[in-house]
């Protein structure tokens, strides 16, 4: 993360990090214990797996627990289309995950610290292992004992790369040992999660980001933001001339990030919309194009930031296929436990296939129409929900190219 | 670059008046000759390629503004356009892409084998000469590979010319069992070794095996025939290919056509896809004539190269020697070699030979270009060429025409000339393009999931093709492509299919300062009134 640390990008060596200002944060941690909580709270320091839910809510929630053991699970599931921040941050600069992680078993006393990794890029484990491996051996590791029992049990658990997951109580079931099945809440994580024990789950760009907050103080991380504290990692594709990884302050306006960081829109051709991470979100359309990119202001918009991932649509690229392709996918995502996900998931899917394969039917609008007023809510995760907001708000806002191409 | 001629009636009286003449000493090296009159060395024809995984190759101007050009569709116009699915898609159906349908099907895959035009409109009919193999008792594998290797300069991958020599035998025989007929020695009673067989131009060895000068049109019957009765094949023809398609890790995964006869996109979803599209000669790149058909537009190097693929000896043509120059509505048309090989000579403006006929393509098509452009062609109506002496291997070998020369008889009769009497005026006419998309054995591409076979497929000729090297070319690789399109096919699903592949593209001709609204493949010759690029933006506009 450049903003935050010139040196936090592409390292890999734990002596490099450690030579470039890393661990200090950590000792930060172990020289007070208590005082991480509040300051993570100060730098008012959110959820970046898409929730954006307080961190320091979830840490405070684990540290209140009394239990033999207590687990943190590093969510690097990430799978879903447009996103791709977590897997290079695992990839390319681990040990400020790492040291993230371990500050928040120093600040919730946890005994175990799994990091929960997408295998898909075939860099992310092994170079994870090797990281991990290195704090393990080193001194910074062994001077946690000072604070906690002893050093937490630290190790990389490959995931099962499905999108249910990467949700919480996913997380848990397959770190436990199991399918990924996703259950109601509550009971909540940090009163019951892996193996029954108090379970902090953060995404992994939260624990990054926890690490710079704390070494860099609360005050200084809330000022590199613009509308909202620090920076936010937005992964930028579709129809822009610069697709890519853009760390920028919170709240970077939705136009600068298109035009000044992505080179503005490919070939010149007119903004439409953009699918938000993902893509589980109403789209942004051009009335959209100033918003600040952050939870409060979007959602204040009738949208979500999401994990930040942003899938830019210009002329000329179809939102029916975008939108058949990303309710395919979480069609293929769900897991099979609730009903109304499971079928409703794949009639939707069938139904814009069809369409989009020149087979459509008078009615599968009107079909669509009522598969997202029935289904919200009817799921024990959010993978439902997110998918008949996404498809709904494509249809309220395109329904134009839903009828040109059942016409053709 | 052609001087002014020598006048046709006065050329026709020095060549009546002529001594018999004697095989004439080139006074030029072969390096000399090609480089000083060969197309492939005019330099402002020749441009390198700035984007795209070949950037850097050289290639003729004409042929890198397709290649380096925007497609025809986007994204939005592929949204409701009907979607056929096949294990493996064939596009092109000439020789190679019959032989791989053919080959595929066979072993169990589901094929969908379409087609600009309709099955067998290609070069392969115009094939007059034939096909070469070792098969001959005095020939081996070897003489075949060797004189391939050494007839393309050495620029070949010797892998590839071995599996083309090495198959050569095994491709007559299948061709055989496809109900192919070929020329016998009639007089001979060696039961194990009948085929006539011929030495061409660039052999070491009498090779070249027929059906009388109309081998490519026997071939394609019976290839025809057998795909028609293929019940694992399924014909699209009339379906012009406009992109590929491809998925989210960039595999190849079938393409966008245009329906000619419904005026519409149709998209042919496929694990494999098999590009047999034939040759580039309908651009006349250099304002050249040309003996190819009328669909030869390189669609299918703008599409693998878009698409990701390799390409290679671009900027090396194949000029046929003899090319009809006269009359003009005939320009181009293609006088088999075997006129040549079976002894006919060739004669300038002033009555003399000035080359060996039996010397490889591209050294005779520069001796004829050294001679127009020394001003000893021959003009005739504005056209300019030099004589075939026809009317000589007639009264040597008096029923040559009716018995080998049948096309080349019938095409005289329809210039007006009686071929025994007169001569013909020839010039060389760009034929067949020797480079194209690398491969390795098997046809595959750079890219995965995509083949290419037949003369769209690059690195078995080297820098010159010999004789009756692209109809062996089309049954090998279209054999080897079709069964390793089928093992392609089933190596595991598609996801997110689409015009993935050209977001990256124009980013590439943006940052190359190369303009968005070239578009290609061009599909048709312009003179043909087929725009289809116009009738893709019509459906385009029509939906808006």
């Amino acid at each position: 993360m450049k903003l935050l640390s010139a040196a936090a990008m592409e390292v890999t060596e734990l002596p490099d990090w450690l030579a470039a200002g890393g661990g200090a944060a950590l000792e930060r941690a172990v020289s007070d214990p208590t005082g991480v909580i509040p300051e993570i709270e100060a730098a008012g320091l959110r959820g970046m797996g898409g929730a954006g839910f307080p961190a320091h809510r979830k840490w405070q929630a684990v540290a209140e627990q009394r239990a033999p053991q207590k687990w943190i699970i590093c969510n690097g599931n990430e799978d879903e289309p447009g996103t791709f921040k977590d897997r290079y941050l695992l990839a390319h600069t681990p040990h400020q995950v790492i040291e993230g992680a371990l500050i928040a078993a120093v600040a919730t006393g946890a005994t175990h610290v799994v990091l929960y990794a997408n295998p898909h890029d075939e860099h992310t484990i092994p170079r994870l292992e090797a990281a991990v491996a290195q704090w393990r051996g080193h001194a910074r590791f062994q001077r946690l004992a000072q604070v906690l029992p002893q050093p937490p049990e630290l190790r990389v658990h490959a995931t099962s790369g499905l999108y249910v997951g990467g949700e919480e109580t996913g997380a848990i079931a397959a770190v436990t040992g199991g399918f990924p099945f996703p259950r109601h809440k509550p009971p909540w994580p940090a009163h019951d999660g892996v193996h029954g024990a108090p379970t902090l789950i953060n995404n992994i760009e939260t624990l990054a980001l926890a690490t710079h907050a704390l070494r860099l103080g609360a005050e200084h991380f809330r000022a590199l933001g613009r509308t909202a504290p620090g920076t936010k990692l937005y992964s930028l594709s579709g129809d822009i001339l610069r697709p890519g990884l853009h760390e920028l302050p919170m709240g970077t306006p939705l136009a600068e990030l298109i035009d000044d960081h992505g080179g503005g829109m490919l070939g010149g051709r007119p903004f439409k919309a953009v699918f938000t991470g993902g893509p589980s979100n109403t789209l942004l359309t051009a009335a959209d194009r100033d918003v600040a990119l952050d939870f409060d202001s979007l959602r204040a918009h009738g949208s979500r930031l999401g994990t930040g991932a942003m899938i830019v649509i210009g002329e000329g690229t179809s939102i029916v296929r975008r939108t058949a392709e990303y309710i395919a996918f979480f069609a293929n995502g769900s897991c099979g436990q609730c009903p109304p996900c499971k079928i409703g998931t794949h009639q939707a899917a069938r139904i814009l296939e069809r369409i989009e394969e020149g087979a459509g039917q008078p009615g599968d609008l009107e079909a669509l129409e009522n598969l997202v007023a029935v289904l919200p809510g009817s799921g024990r995760c959010g993978l439902v929900d997110g998918a008949a907001t996404v498809l709904a708000s494509s249809l309220a806002t395109f329904r134009h190219e839903y009828e040109r191409a059942i016409d053709v | 670059m052609t001087a002014a001629g020598v006048e046709h009636a006065l050329a026709l009286r020095r060549w009546a008046g002529r001594a018999p003449a004697e095989p004439v000493a080139t006074p030029l090296s072969t390096e000399e000759l090609l480089g000083g009159f060969h197309p492939d060395h005019r330099p402002e024809a020749r441009t390198t390629l700035r984007v795209g995984a070949s950037a850097g190759l050289a290639c003729p101007a004409g042929l890198a503004e397709l290649l380096q050009a925007n497609a025809l569709v986007e994204d939005i116009d592929i949204a409701g356009a009907p979607v056929r699915r096949a294990d493996v898609l064939v596009v092109g159906a000439g020789a190679a892409g019959c032989v791989a349908a053919l080959s595929a099907a066979r072993q169990g895959a589901r094929v969908i084998l379409a087609n600009k035009l309709r099955i067998g409109d290609g070069n392969t009919v115009m094939a007059e000469g034939g096909i070469q193999a070792a098969v001959g008792g005095d020939d081996s594998l070897q003489r075949h590979f060797d004189d391939t290797l050494q007839g393309g300069h050495a620029a070949a991958d010797p892998e590839l010319v071995s599996a083309l020599a090495g198959d050569g035998p095994a491709a007559i025989h299948w061709l055989m069992g496809e109900g192919m007929a070929f020329d016998r020695m009639a007089d001979d009673a060696d039961a194990e070794d009948t085929l006539a067989r011929l030495r061409v131009g660039g052999t070491s060895a009498a090779r070249l095996l027929s059906y009388r000068d109309f081998t490519g049109l026997e071939m394609m019957r019976a290839l025809r025939e057998a795909v028609l009765l293929q019940p694992e094949i399924e014909r699209c023809e009339r379906h012009v290919a406009l992109e590929l398609l491809t998925d989210a890790h960039g595999r190849c995964a079938g393409a966008v056509f245009y329906d000619l006869l419904r005026d519409r996109l149709i998209l042919v979803r496929a694990g494999a896809t098999v590009l047999a599209t034939g040759g580039a000669g309908r651009l006349h790149l250099g304002n050249s004539a040309t003996s190819n058909h009328y669909g030869a537009t390189a669609d299918g190097l703008v599409l693998a190269y878009r698409g990701g693929a390799r390409l290679r000896e671009l900027d090396s043509f194949q000029y046929h020697p003899t090319g009809l120059a006269w009359p003009h509505h005939l320009d181009g048309m293609l006088i088999t070699e075997a006129v040549r090989a079976l002894g006919a000579r060739l004669v300038n403006g002033t009555g003399e030979r000035f080359v060996d006929e039996l010397e490889t393509r591209d050294v005779v098509a520069a001796a004829i270009l050294r001679e127009l452009s020394a001003g000893r062609g021959i003009e005739r109506d504005g056209q300019h060429g030099v004589f075939l002496d026809t009317p000589t291997l007639v009264q040597e070998q008096p029923r040559i025409l009716a018995t080998r020369l049948v096309t080349v008889d019938r095409l005289a009769r329809r210039a007006g000339i009686d071929p025994s009497r007169e001569p013909l005026l020839i010039a060389p006419t760009l034929h067949y393009q020797n480079g194209g998309v690398a491969v390795d054995a098997d046809g595959h591409t750079a890219v995965p999931g995509l083949l290419c076979a037949g003369e769209v497929a690059g690195g078995i000729h080297g820098r010159n093709r010999l004789m009756g090297n692209a109809l062996l070319e089309t049954v090998v690789f279209g054999r080897r492509a079709g069964a390793a399109a089928v093992a392609t096919a089933r190596s595991g699903p598609l996801h997110h299919v689409g015009l993935g592949h050209l977001g990256d593209w124009q980013r590439q001709l943006i940052n190359a300062e190369l303009p968005l609204d070239m578009r290609s493949p061009r599909l048709f010759p312009p003179y043909g009134h087929t725009d289809i690029a116009g009738r893709v933006e019509q459906l385009r506009a029509s939906r808006q």
